[in-house]
């Protein structure tokens, strides 16, 4: 199993992030702790030439974290017939008791990797290295959880063993069942849709305000957080009934899969990109008054904003045509 | 003005082959005067024009350019005060053979973005200030070395720099040319820009437009006149 050339893409990718996050956390400790841009210390040039290229490397493994996301669901989704029961990547990530907590770690260092890209690009356009420290905190903040993620993953990759029977996606996800994902599966689909649908347009609207006035940035960044946790709940709530077709299957792996034209790419992609695009324009916020970011902020927030809108929208669009060609009749 | 505040250059440091090309030194070059850093081969001369060029960044200390602190800048940044502050003039002249006269003076100000007919315009005022409009459209390897040297000259004033630095200009020049272009470096001075040449030649260095001459030797400066 560990063989698997995902799962060895998957290992690389995670060992190589590792070690780059490790060497640049240790770096940014003595960057918060030495950093003094008055001083002409052999230190301090040192510091400002290796924070370059740590910030360069780091925003590669960066990167990389952000699309081994998407490379984690897609193995998990793919080795899912090795195991008894299996149907999707939901009953490989149930084969044992690590992949789910991975996969949730993941989400979360996705978006914080994202948000420290955005960040690295807005101290990268001040000649001051305005965001020096606060971009080496979140990298502080945020290490421990890679490695953690890092740990996770490689525990539910080392214990995967075919022999286990494990769930299918109807059963995790059933209604009336006891587990977390029959009590999502359960959430009522009239209300869901009209929270989905508000979210989005909430959002979208904070978004092209931000770009007419240059304000409401936090509340576009806290809309875009809510949309994301919304966006989740209605997958599993109803827009998953609309592209199965099939009022009792609420899986949100399933439509990942060619069975369904892997429909469910786009739509993460776009909650996750508009999401993070959001999100970036209130954490760029508070540093809109900075002397030497003042052009450089407003206009890479105006950027986010605009891709956060596009984003969101063009989930709006998938979600409309999917229920629009649904053969899925629900009652009233 | 150019202010050196115990700027340092170590080069290879901490290999067996670590070299002190610049102990700490500390001076300030004032503008719109002709300054010449006088020295013997090795004394570290073309180190301290590399960085106050820009082209290189020192161990520690700090360096000013016109107001402005330049060694902590991010290198994006440093490309265009390469571009905009200075102008360079190379010992070896560095013009691209295969490129004509015109094209080589244009060339520091493509990525401007500017038009190239107004890029044209300018480099046809600076041929015609250095005498060489009949060899705008020559390629470079048919120059004599004097109007090569004035080529070079021309490509250093195409973004219009506040600050020439020239470094051994005259080493490969007679003394007619040497003298001639310490002729036009003392105009430049008094059309508002600030020079400095790295020299060991008396022709430079006895100059009546020199107005100041620093001394350094192995790396250190001993002495300044006036």
């Amino acid at each position: 199993m560990i063989f698997h050339p995902l799962i060895l893409a998957l290992f690389t990718a995670s060992l190589l992030t590792g070690f780059m996050v490790v060497y640049a956390s240790v770096f940014g400790a003595q960057i918060l702790r030495r950093w003094d841009l008055r001083s002409g210390s052999e230190l301090q040039l040192g510091l400002e030439r290796k924070t370059y290229l740590v910030s360069t490397l780091l925003g590669y493994a960066f990167a990389a974290e952000l699309l081994s996301l998407a490379l984690f669901v897609f193995t998990a989704d793919r080795i899912h017939g090795f195991f008894v029961g299996a149907m999707c990547a939901a009953g490989t990530l149930k084969a044992n008791a690590f992949g789910y907590p991975a996969l949730l770690l993941k989400g979360t260092n996705a978006i914080l990797a994202g948000l420290w890209l955005i960040l690295n690009t807005a101290d990268n356009k001040g000649s001051d290295y305005p965001l020096v420290k606060t971009k080496y905190r979140w990298l502080l903040a945020a290490t421990p959880l890679i490695l953690a993620e890092i740990v996770l993953q490689a525990a539910y990759f080392l214990k995967l063993d075919p022999d286990v029977i494990t769930s299918c996606c109807s059963t995790l996800f059933s209604q009336g069942g006891t587990s977390l994902g029959s009590d999502l599966a359960s959430l009522p689909v009239a209300p869901m849709r009209v929270l989905f649908f508000s979210s989005l347009a909430l959002s979208a609207a904070l978004g092209v305000v931000f770009v007419r006035t240059g304000r409401a940035g936090v509340f576009l960044g806290l809309s875009s957080a809510a949309t994301l946790a919304v966006s989740v709940l209605a997958i599993i709530s109803f827009i998953s009934i609309y592209i199965y077709e099939l009022p009792s299957h609420h899986c949100p792996f399933c439509l990942l899969q060619a069975g369904y034209h892997f429909v469910g790419y786009p739509i993460y992609f776009s909650l996750f990109g508009g999401a993070i695009a959001g999100l970036g324009v209130g954490v760029l916020q508070p540093y809109r008054k900075v002397p030497t970011l003042s052009e450089a902020v407003p206009k890479l927030q105006k950027k986010l904003a605009i891709a956060a809108v596009v984003c969101f929208l063009v989930l709006a669009a998938i979600v409309l045509v999917e229920m629009a060609v649904s053969q899925l009749v629900l009652p009233d | 003005m150019i202010a050196l505040d115990k700027a340092r250059k170590v080069f290879g440091q901490g290999k067996p082959n670590e070299f002190t090309a610049l102990y700490e030194t500390s001076l300030t070059i004032e503008a719109d005067r002709l300054t010449v850093i006088r020295g013997p081969s090795g004394s570290g001369k073309t180190t301290l024009l590399s960085l106050i060029g820009c082209m290189t960044r020192p161990t520690s200390g700090r360096i000013h350019v016109l107001g402005r602190e330049i060694t902590s800048l991010p290198e994006r940044f440093l490309t265009e005060i390469r571009r905009k502050t200075f102008g360079f003039i190379f010992q070896q002249f560095n013009l691209i053979p295969g490129l004509t006269a015109l094209e080589n003076v244009i060339l520091p100000a493509y990525p401007t973005g500017e038009r190239r007919s107004s890029l044209e315009k300018r480099a046809a005022g600076l041929f015609d200030l250095f005498d060489l409009a009949s060899k705008a459209r020559s390629r470079v390897e048919w120059l004599s070395g004097g109007e090569a040297q004035r080529v070079t000259i021309a490509r250093a004033l195409i973004n219009d720099p506040a600050v020439v630095i020239a470094d051994e200009p005259t080493a490969h020049l007679d003394s007619k040319l040497s003298r001639e272009f310490m002729e036009t470096m003392g105009r430049l001075k008094t059309q508002g820009r600030t020079v400095l040449i790295a020299s060991h030649d008396p022709l430079v260095t006895d100059h009546p437009a020199v107005e100041r001459v620093f001394h350094i030797r192995d790396g250190r400066i001993d002495g300044a006149r006036p």
